[in-house]
Formats: structure tokens, C-alpha cells, sequence
């Protein structure tokens, strides 16, 4: 009973109070790349789940195999290959998806979150913890990327997964697209504001200040 | 300056008079649609700087009305009522209040609500400016000068540039005012701008050279349009000048007494 509730802990904590983009800030560039619409936000999240828990199987299964000076180029190997499964898989039975997401399901193998994750965790763990944390994290990693990828699509063009949500005005309704959402900097915007979300109902995850102001320096502000 | 009766709010108060001549004549020529933009603007940058105020407990300041008349002259017009609260929502808290208030922040709030409308509503017509605000931005620049709240090496150095540039031909007229009234407003701002000498004369250079810039190689864009995002830029590269600025200091001290 012990061993479940610390699965379902190793499976929950990444969703939020662990979450990997949120917390460690891992995983940005994918993040910000692919959120312009849902579906790429979605298929992102989904290749690199999968991606993920399948490559912490199997580090975790060869880990008393894999001599430590080459276990990086080892965990590489995995990962690539999977990632190239993946990418066909993609190719194959969703040609337009896979040419909007374009350099970046090929960039999951350098992925700071899958080597991070089997780097720290499934080198030092059995099969199946080790896949249960890679899945949370990737669904971690999901949750931020659908919510940006449907914020973005739905203020920027004002539809969801392609149909149409909010009326535009274009179109006699009322809503005027945000196209500034379309752009890159939105997505740091909209994470910035999601870290300080998360930041503020758990303060212990706050960085200590750097400095601190002079007291009473200056005569009543 | 008098210690006891310099303090952050003054200063704010001496920027307000600095800039009464030139909210005057855009009062005066603009009439009450320029007055309801004030409003407008002057009541949402209140609002957030009174939840700022409840929720962290951080002074609201005077410098709240600065923003919002800068916000109100510059912005694109006829935006609505929620387009205008949108950007000055984000710029003044992701530009100001995250940072702890006025005095702590990088960039200035009104620059980054320019900045947000301007990328977020291209299709909205930028304002222009006549003659008589454009000149009223001297008295303010004069007023701000002598009462030693707006940087004068900032104004000296994008003065020197804007007339090299001017005189060479390469500003035209409408440029030149809405730059005039940008760089009286948005970079002649004691917190943003650089801090010490010698980056403030770059920084005012920098920003007359990046309007000389973009109004001969931007095609179709407003002059407000550029003097704003020369504004953004340049308040950006602040914190590169004064560094530079330092780092020659110590090399000169090195040079003269050996080691430091």
C-alpha cells in the first residue's frame, strides 16, 4: 500500500508542485516554438511523452549495463532512436502536423527534460518508477503546453484545434484577434505569468532575493 | 539636492510640472476626446497601482499620472476601451509593478504599453502631433532640466545627434516632433535611462541615431511608431551603457594607479 501512494506521488508531483517547465524551466524552446495552435501543442506533448517514458524504460533497463564515461552517448542513442520512430510515425499518418512542427520533434532528443529526467532519474531507479516519473513528467510537461498552445490559438486567431470559438470581427462577430499571441514573445509572456500563478500558491518554490533593499534609507516613500 | 524633502514623490511631482506645458497644449488642441483618453488611462494605471498597493503593500506613486499622459498622447488612436485597458494592464504591471513600483523598474511602463498596442493592433492609425505640442515639449524639457529630474545628458546627447541628423536631412518634420515629444516623455526618464554620465550622453545619442535610423530605413512606418520603438531599444541598452560606462572608469583608474 506504502509502495502505491509513492507511485501516485511520483506520478502527481510532476504535474504542478514538480512541474518541469514551471519549476525547473525545462523543455523552453519546444515550448515556445510549437504553441501557436493546439493540435501542434498537443502532438508535441504526445511525442515526447511517449518518447520520454519509453526511453526512461529502457535506461532503466540496461542501467547496471552502461559504464558510466559513455552513458550520456548511450542515453543519446536511445533517445534518437526513438525519437526517429516517432518522427516517422508523424510523417506517415500526419504529414500536415509533422511539417508545422519541423526541426522540433527531431530536437526531443536534446530535449533538456527526457536526458534530464533519465540522467537523474532512471539511471538510478527499476523499470517501472522510472517510467511512471518520465510519464508525470511528460504529462507535466503536456498540461503547459496545451494551456499556452490553447491560449495562444484561441486569443490569436480565436479558434480551437482549427474551429472557429470566438466570432471575429472580420467576419461580423465581435472578437479582434490578438496577433501579438502569434508571436514568440507572447509565449514567454504567458509562461512568465503562469510561473508567477504557480509561484504564488507555493511560495517555498520562489528564488530568494537577490538583494536586499536599504532600510529606511530614503524618508517615508 | 535637500535631504528630508527629495524623496521619490518629489521627484514625480517635479516631473509632472515638467510636463504640464506640453499636456496643455495636447489638451487644448485635442479637446475632450484627448480628455477622455487621459481619463481613461489615468484611471487604469490607478487602479493597478491601488491593487499593487492592498496586495504587496507597495506605495502608489504620483509617477502613475506620468505614465498614463504618456500612454494617452502616444498611443494608436480610436483602440476601445478594452484594448486600451489590456495594454496599459500589461505594461504598467509586467513593466513597473512586478518590478516593486516606481524607481525599481527596468523599462519604462508607458514604453511597454506603447510597445504591446503597437505590435498587438497593427491595423490601428498611430496619432500625430501639431506644431504646438511638438514645441511644448522644449519648455518641458527645460522645466524637467532645472528642477534636475529629467537627465540632461540624456537630452544633450539626443539633441546634438537629432540635429546633426536633422541638418543633414535625413529627419523629416513629422519625425522630429513625435521624437521630440518621445524623447521628453518616455526616455528622459530619471529611472529608466542610463545612470551614469557618460551612458546618458550615449543613450540619448543611441536614440536619436536609432530614429535617424529607422526613419530612413522602416518603410510605412508612423512617426510615432518609430520614435517608440527607438525608445524601447534604447531603454533596453541602458543597462549595457552603464556598464560600459563603468568598466572604461576602471580600466582609466587602472591605467593611472596600477592596480586597483
Amino acid at each position: 500500500m506504502a509502495n502505491r501512494s509513492e507511485m501516485w506521488r511520483t506520478l502527481s508531483d510532476p504535474l504542478i508542485r514538480q512541474n518541469p517547465v514551471t519549476l525547473q524551466i525545462l523543455g523552453i524552446c519546444s515550448a515556445l516554438a510549437v504553441t501557436t495552435t493546439l493540435a501542434t501543442a498537443v502532438t508535441m506533448s504526445i511525442s515526447l511523452t511517449v518518447v520520454l517514458t519509453l526511453s526512461a524504460g529502457l535506461v532503466s533497463t540496461i542501467r547496471r549495463h552502461i559504464p558510466d564515461t559513455i552513458r550520456l552517448i548511450v542515453q543519446i542513442v536511445i533517445v534518437a532512436s526513438l525519437v526517429i520512430v516517432i518522427d516517422q510515425v508523424l510523417q506517415a499518418y500526419f504529414a500536415e502536423i509533422s511539417r508545422a512542427l519541423s526541426v522540433y520533434v527531431g530536437l526531443i532528443t536534446t530535449n533538456c527534460l527526457v536526458l534530464g529526467r533519465t540522467e537523474a532519474y532512471a539511471r538510478h531507479n527499476a523499470p517501472l518508477p522510472a517510467m511512471v516519473d518520465a510519464f508525470g513528467n511528460g504529462l507535466g510537461y503536456s498540461l503547459i503546453l496545451i494551456l499556452l498552445g490553447g491560449l495562444r490559438e484561441l486569443f490569436g486567431k480565436g479558434e480551437l484545434f482549427g474551429r472557429e470559438v470566438l466570432p471575429l470581427a472580420d467576419a461580423g462577430g465581435w472578437f479582434t484577434p490578438l496577433s501579438l499571441m502569434l508571436l514568440a514573445p507572447s509565449a514567454f509572456f504567458l509562461l512568465g505569468l503562469l510561473v508567477w500563478v504557480v509561484r504564488s500558491f507555493y511560495p517555498e518554490q520562489a528564488e530568494a532575493p537577490e538583494h536586499t533593499p536599504p532600510l529606511g534609507a530614503e524618508p517615508a516613500e | 539636492m535637500i535631504r528630508g524633502l527629495w524623496n521619490r514623490e518629489t521627484v514625480a511631482l517635479m516631473l509632472l510640472a515638467a510636463y504640464l506645458p506640453l499636456a496643455l497644449f495636447w489638451l487644448w488642441l485635442g479637446g475632450s476626446e484627448a480628455l477622455g483618453r487621459l481619463g481613461l488611462s489615468v484611471l487604469v494605471v490607478a487602479i493597478w497601482h491601488l491593487v499593487f498597493m492592498l496586495v504587496r503593500a507597495q506605495p502608489p506613486s504620483l509617477a502613475a499620472l506620468t505614465t498614463a499622459l504618456a500612454v494617452a498622447m502616444l498611443a494608436p488612436e480610436d483602440l476601445g476601451v478594452l484594448r486600451m485597458v489590456l495594454g496599459i494592464t500589461f505594461g504598467v504591471v509586467m513593466g513597473e509593478l512586478v518590478f516593486g513600483g516606481w524607481g525599481r523598474n527596468v523599462v519604462n511602463p508607458a514604453t511597454v504599453t506603447l510597445s504591446f498596442l503597437g505590435f498587438g493592433f497593427p491595423a490601428f492609425a498611430w496619432p500625430a502631433f501639431d506644431d504646438p505640442t511638438a514645441w511644448a515639449a522644449i519648455p518641458a524639457a527645460l522645466i524637467g532640466v532645472a528642477t534636475g529630474t529629467m537627465p540632461a545628458p540624456v537630452l544633450a546627447g539626443a539633441v546634438l545627434v537629432g540635429a546633426a541628423a536633422a541638418a543633414g536631412g535625413i529627419l523629416p518634420e513629422p519625425v522630429l516632433f513625435a521624437a521630440g515629444i518621445a524623447l521628453v516623455l518616455l526616455v528622459a526618464d530619471p529611472v529608466t535611462c542610463a545612470a551614469t554620465t557618460l551612458g546618458r550622453w550615449i543613450n540619448g545619442a543611441l536614440y536619436a541615431a536609432l530614429v535617424a535610423l529607422f526613419a530612413t530605413g522602416w518603410a510605412g512606418a508612423a512617426p510615432v511608431q518609430i520614435a517608440v520603438a527607438a525608445a524601447l531599444l534604447t531603454s533596453l541598452a541602458a543597462p549595457l551603457l552603464d556598464e560600459a560606462a563603468l568598466a572604461l572608469w576602471i580600466a582609466n583608474r587602472r591605467r593611472r594607479h596600477g592596480r586597483t
